[in-house]
Parts: structure tokens; C-alpha cells; sequence
């Protein structure tokens, strides 16, 4: 059952997804309880989004590593509750040489159970909060409203984790994708699509989405033709380099100007994809069978034609010209834009805050300039706060964030905190319940 | 995992008190120090290597390595053992040493992570769970501009919007400020 509104809370998250989860279970392991969180959101479940693009994009393991999941402490870690729930000591194994990445029924397998021993549905209250208001008296304080202004509730501190902004295309495929002839063969990667034995399809980029897409071509029996702007992307196994996910590599990133910051995330996210056993196995197999190419280049023009589309691409050494494709995949990912979801575009215009290129400078602790407070706190995570937490996007970094909003707010509140024999026993009955619930899982093939 | 040295060397600080305290009792009813002493030649051992050797060769640190190191720092202690003269045989001082470090990794592994939520992050630190660089706060404008506290007399526009003045022709039967109008189907319907 949801919570009743309006509702006061000591901290409230406005978003329901993955770091809403990763807000709640932390909050709760350190002591608060569910009447002193909110999550403002209208979705039932907390991974329902991203459970959506990955099904969309085939992924069928995560690219993260073991301590990326839902527990709020890094132990037990995922390869050790799923080396017990199958009682096989593979995953431990894999895990000792970095090769184990959750599978992605697993890992909501998890979410959804620790969505329900911490209670996150009786925080949230189902609405999406469209307005939020600094108020200073009687003490700093945010009140909320909804998306028709009406009031939903107080909050001292406020978590922003609403999610990506919308996909991205690039300017000729979004010009393209306004002429109803052509806009249902130019698709996103994280959008549901369907491919076709014989069908010729061209795969913009060269992460991880993209790698996913020439995969789930070949194995139907089309042909994929990978277009990227440079000539070799990066292969690692991780968003950032791997350093980068502690405060070691943070301390470093975070010391740097904005503008070095921003520069340096162009560098380090400019389509890196892992490398993955099987999908090379399977890439160099349409390779073999003249069903798969990578060019560099960019698309000039789209029109209508006998395939479907007719293609026009200014190749960078090669002389490619007009292709006759059935459809093009855009792997470009998402608008990084804060100013593309109307909350913070709403927050950002009336209270002049300073966006740089699409990028909300945020403060050191991802906090808002001029409305975040130490008793007080406004904060953001995801894509939005990665200027802060370079790969504030994943689990980890998503985890990274909500760690320290969490403590700075049990901080700030002198919360009396669950003493460890408890935060033991909790974390063994969670390891417990989650092992359980994954007995019931088909094991996912690793790919690494 | 990428730890510093005085990620490592707290660290090896914390995973050690179990195993000394273990070995300071043995060696209490047994009347032999070398328990205790071994121990401390471990520790000094760890805290050599850690704040002189392994940062030099080890930036990013996978979990096999773990039992690489484990394997190396065994053969120097028992080196150490042997030339310190210790008071152990070979197979207590094996099985201490074996001993301590499977205490020691069970810590490392269970217990810090739930001490501290932050410990594998901060590099294997004891920080509080907190940011990294101290944030600048900005002072905020709530309001524009401080309303009128003072005692004397109201501002220029208050006394221009007063009810004792007669209301101007020009103001009267403006629109409302409200921009929502009704319907046109429920006009219809």
C-alpha cells in the first residue's frame, strides 16, 4: 500500500527508480523508518524503467561488477549471495578475477526483494512532484507540489533522482524521424525494436548499447554495418576507469575546474564498450559471414527508398556514399541535458541556476547551488550529478551518492543509528531472502 | 579496490586486532610470547610493505592479488620467524599465521564494509562517509529584495494600491489574471 498525502517527511526522493531503491534501503539500514522517507513516483517498481531498456536492448548481464547491486553495505557482495543461492563457487571465482557481472534477471531479482522487506512502496506516494519550493522558516525545509500544483508534502532534505532525459538522436536522424515515411525505420537502441533475417541495418556508435544491437542483428540472421565518428573506441570493462569509482579517483576528478571536468568525461565515456567473450565470438562470426562491418563516418542524408531507407554517409577515409538499409539503430544513448526534464528546468529558470552546456554545475556533495544546505540538503544523483561523481549513472556511483546523502542527512537529524549486531543480522536475513528468491532464477550465461 | 597507503596501512591496523588478541591470550597460557610476537612481526611486515612497496606496484588491486600478497608476506614472516628466533615451531607458526589471515579476511571482507559504509570507496580509510572536497555553499535568494520592516512609512506603491484613494476609471472591469477558461466541450456537453 502507498503512503497517504500530503505527507512530511525527513527525506524524500523525488523520482522511483533505481537510485530511490538505493536512497531507501540505505536510509533504512542506517536507522531511519519508512514514515520518515518519501518517494515521490507513480511506478509500482523501482526497476520497472530500466528493466524496460534492458529487455529493449537485449542486455542479458550487467556491465557492472559484484558490489553494484541493492544492499545498502558492499557485503555480502552479489557474487557471494549468488555462490550460495546455487551453492557453486563459479561466481566467487569469476568475481576473484573481475569476470562476474550480475545477470540482469538476478539483479531484479534482488530489487524486487529488497523492495519489499524495506518497505520502499509504503514510502512512496504516487504521484510525480512537479514543483519544489525553498522555504527558510520555520526551519530550511522544501515543500512539494505536484504536477498540478497541488500540495503533496514537506520535506527537510530532498534527493533528485529523476532519471535520464529523453533519448537522443542526432540532428539528420531526428530531422528524419519527423517525416512519418521514414520514422519507424529509424529507431533508439533502448527503444523496442524488431529485426528481420536478411534485413540491413546500419548501428550508430560504439558502446555498449551498440555492441548489444550488432549482436542481437547477427543472431537473427541480419546483416549490421557499425558506423562510428572515430576510428577505434576504448575497451574497458567499466563506464570510467575503474579507479574513478573511489574517492581516490574522486578526490581527483572533483578537484579539477567544471569545464576540465566535463572535458575529461567527454574523453573517458566517448563510447567505451567491455569486452565480452561471446559477443566478440558472435561479431567475428558476421564478420566471417559478410554480415558485419564497422566504418567511420557520419550520416548526410536519409531518404525514402527501395529497402526502406536511402542513405547517404560522408565516410571519414572510405568513399561509402548512399546505402539501401532497412533501418538504422541510433546507439547515442540519452539527452544529457538537465534542462530536458521540466522539474529541473522549472527549478533551474526560476532560481538561476548555473547550467553550463546542458550541465547543472552542481557543488562538490552534488548539491544545488544556492538551495542546498548542510541542514537542508538538495541533492542530485544519476546522469545529472556525473560533473560531480563521474559515473554517477551506474548502480555503483548511484550508490556512491545516496551513501553520503543518506549519511549527511543522519548527520544533520543525530539519527540514533541501528547498532551493528542489528545492521549483522539484517544484512544476513537480506543476503538470506535474496539467495532464496534466486534459487528460482535460470542462471544467466557470463559473457566475459 | 584501489587503496592508498593509509587506506592499506589502516587497514591492516583494523584486520589485526582480532588475531593479536587471539595470540596475546595463547600466549598468556602457554607462557610464550612468540605467539604475540609473531603477530607483531606480521603487522611490522604489513606496514612496511604497505606504506613502501605495495603503492609503488600496485595502483588498482583485483581480489586474486589478495592471495598472491597473502602467499608472499608468508614467506617473509617465516624468514623473520626463523632469524628473530621466535620460540614457535614450524607448524605453529604456519598455522598461526594461516589462522590470522583467514580472521583477518573474514574482517576485511564482512565486517568492514558493514562498519563503515564507505570503506572499500575511501580506499580502504577509515573516513567519515562523506564527500571527498568540501562543497562551497552558495548564499541563497530566497526573496528578491528585504520587505519593508522599518516603523515609518509604508512604501510608495502600498499607499498608491490603498483603498482610501478613489479607484481610478482605467482599473475598473479589468480581466481577471486567470488564464483558464472553461471548456468548450463542457460548454456543449
Amino acid at each position: 500500500m502507498t503512503a497517504a498525502y500530503p505527507r512530511d517527511s525527513v527525506l524524500a526522493v523525488i523520482g522511483d527508480g533505481l537510485g530511490s531503491l538505493l536512497v531507501h534501503a540505505t536510509a533504512r539500514y542506517l536507522g531511519f523508518d519508512n514514515r520518515q522517507i518519501t518517494v515521490f513516483g507513480p511506478s509500482v517498481n523501482p526497476v520497472g524503467t530500466y528493466q524496460q531498456f534492458a529487455h529493449n536492448l537485449g542486455q542479458t548481464v550487467l556491465r557492472s561488477e559484484s558490489e553494484s547491486h541493492f544492499l545498502a553495505p558492499d557485503w555480502p557482495t552479489f557474487a557471494q549471495i549468488d555462490a550460495w543461492s546455487r551453492r557453486s563457487p563459479a561466481p566467487l571465482w569469476r568475481s576473484t578475477r573481475r569476470k562476474y557481472n550480475p545477470g540482469v534477471p538476478e539483479i531484479l531479482t534482488e530489487a524486487t526483494v529488497v523492495q519489499k522487506r524495506m518497505g520502499w512502496e509504503e514510502s512512496r506516494v504516487p504521484l510525480r512532484v512537479g514543483w519544489l519550493q525553498r522555504e527558510m522558516e520555520p526551519m530550511p525545509h522544501f515543500v512539494l507540489y505536484d504536477e498540478d500544483a497541488n500540495f503533496v508534502g514537506r520535506s527537510k532534505h530532498v534527493m533528485l533522482a529523476p532519471g535520464h532525459g529523453p533519448l537522443s538522436f542526432p540532428p539528420v536522424l531526428a530531422k528524419a524521424r519527423t517525416d512519418p515515411s521514414l520514422a519507424e525505420r529509424i529507431v533508439q537502441a533502448y527503444e523496442p525494436k524488431r529485426y528481420v533475417p536478411g534485413g540491413r541495418y546500419i548501428v550508430l556508435g560504439a558502446g555498449i548499447a551498440s555492441v548489444n544491437e550488432w549482436a542481437n542483428i547477427l543472431d537473427v540472421g541480419g546483416s549490421a554495418l557499425a558506423l562510428t565518428r572515430n576510428p577505434q573506441p576504448e575497451t574497458q570493462d567499466l563506464n570510467v576507469p575503474r579507479c574513478l569509482f573511489e574517492s581516490l579517483g574522486i578526490d581527483a576528478y572533483v578537484a579539477l575546474p567544471f569545464e576540465q571536468r566535463v572535458r575529461f568525461l567527454g574523453e573517458v565515456l566517448k563510447g567505451t564498450r567491455p569486452d565480452r567473450r561471446q559477443w566478440l565470438e558472435r561479431i567475428e562470426r558476421g564478420q566471417r559471414e559478410g554480415r558485419f562491418a564497422a566504418a567511420v563516418g557520419d550520416i548526410a542524408e536519409i531518404e525514402a527508398g527501395a529497402a526502406g531507407l536511402h542513405v547517404r554517409i560522408d565516410g571519414k577515409s572510405t568513399d561509402i556514399g548512399w546505402l539501401d538499409v532497412t533501418g538504422i539503430v541510433a546507439g547515442t544513448g540519452f539527452n544529457k541535458s538537465v534542462l530536458t526534464i521540466p522539474l529541473l528546468r522549472r527549478i533551474v529558470e526560476f532560481y538561476d541556476l548555473p547550467v553550463d552546456n546542458g550541465r547543472l554545475k552542481l557543488q562538490t556533495n552534488c548539491g544545488v547551488p544556492g538551495l542546498d544546505r548542510p541542514e537542508s540538503r538538495l541533492c542530485c544523483m544519476g546522469l545529472i550529478a556525473n560533473n560531480v561523481i563521474p559515473h554517477g549513472d551506474t548502480i555503483a556511483g548511484l550508490k556512491f551518492i545516496a551513501r553520503r546523502f543518506v549519511s549527511d542527512v543522519a548527520r544533520a537529524e543525530r539519527l540514533r543509528r541501528r547498532s551493528f549486531p542489528r545492521r549483522l543480522s539484517l544484512q544476513l536475513s537480506m543476503g538470506r531472502d535474496v539467495a532464496r528468491a534466486l534459487r528460482s532464477v535460470p542462471t544467466t550465461e557470463q559473457l566475459a | 579496490m584501489c587503496p592508498t597507503s593509509l587506506g592499506r596501512v589502516q587497514t591492516r591496523w583494523a584486520i589485526l586486532i582480532a588475531p593479536a588478541v587471539i595470540a596475546a591470550i595463547v600466549s598468556a597460557i602457554t607462557g610464550n610470547a612468540g605467539w604475540i610476537v609473531l603477530i607483531g612481526v606480521y603487522f611490522v611486515l604489513g606496514v612496511a610493505l604497505d606504506s613502501g612497496f605495495y603503492p609503488l606496484v600496485i595502483r588498482w588491486q583485483p581480489p586474486w592479488l589478495t592471495f598472491v600478497l597473502a602467499g608472499g608476506e608468508f614467506v617473509l614472516v617465516f624468514i623473520l620467524a626463523h632469524v628473530l628466533k621466535l620460540g614457535l615451531t614450524n607448524l605453529e607458526a604456519i598455522a598461526l599465521y594461516w589462522g590470522a589471515w583467514v580472521m583477518a579476511i573474514w574482517t576485511k571482507v564482512a565486517l568492514l564494509p558493514l562498519l563503515s559504509l564507505g570503506w572499500i570507496e575511501n580506499a580502504g580509510e577509515f573516513r567519515q562517509t562523506g564527500w571527498s572536497v568540501a562543497p562551497e555553499y552558495m548564499p541563497l535568494a530566497v526573496t528578491v529584495f528585504e520587505p519593508h520592516m522599518g516603523a515609518g512609512e509604508a512604501p510608495a506603491l502600498v499607499r498608491q494600491f490603498s483603498s482610501v484613494h478613489a479607484l481610478p476609471d482605467e482599473l475598473r472591469n479589468l480581466p481577471s489574471p486567470s488564464a483558464i477558461r472553461p471548456s468548450p466541450l463542457s460548454r456543449t456537453g
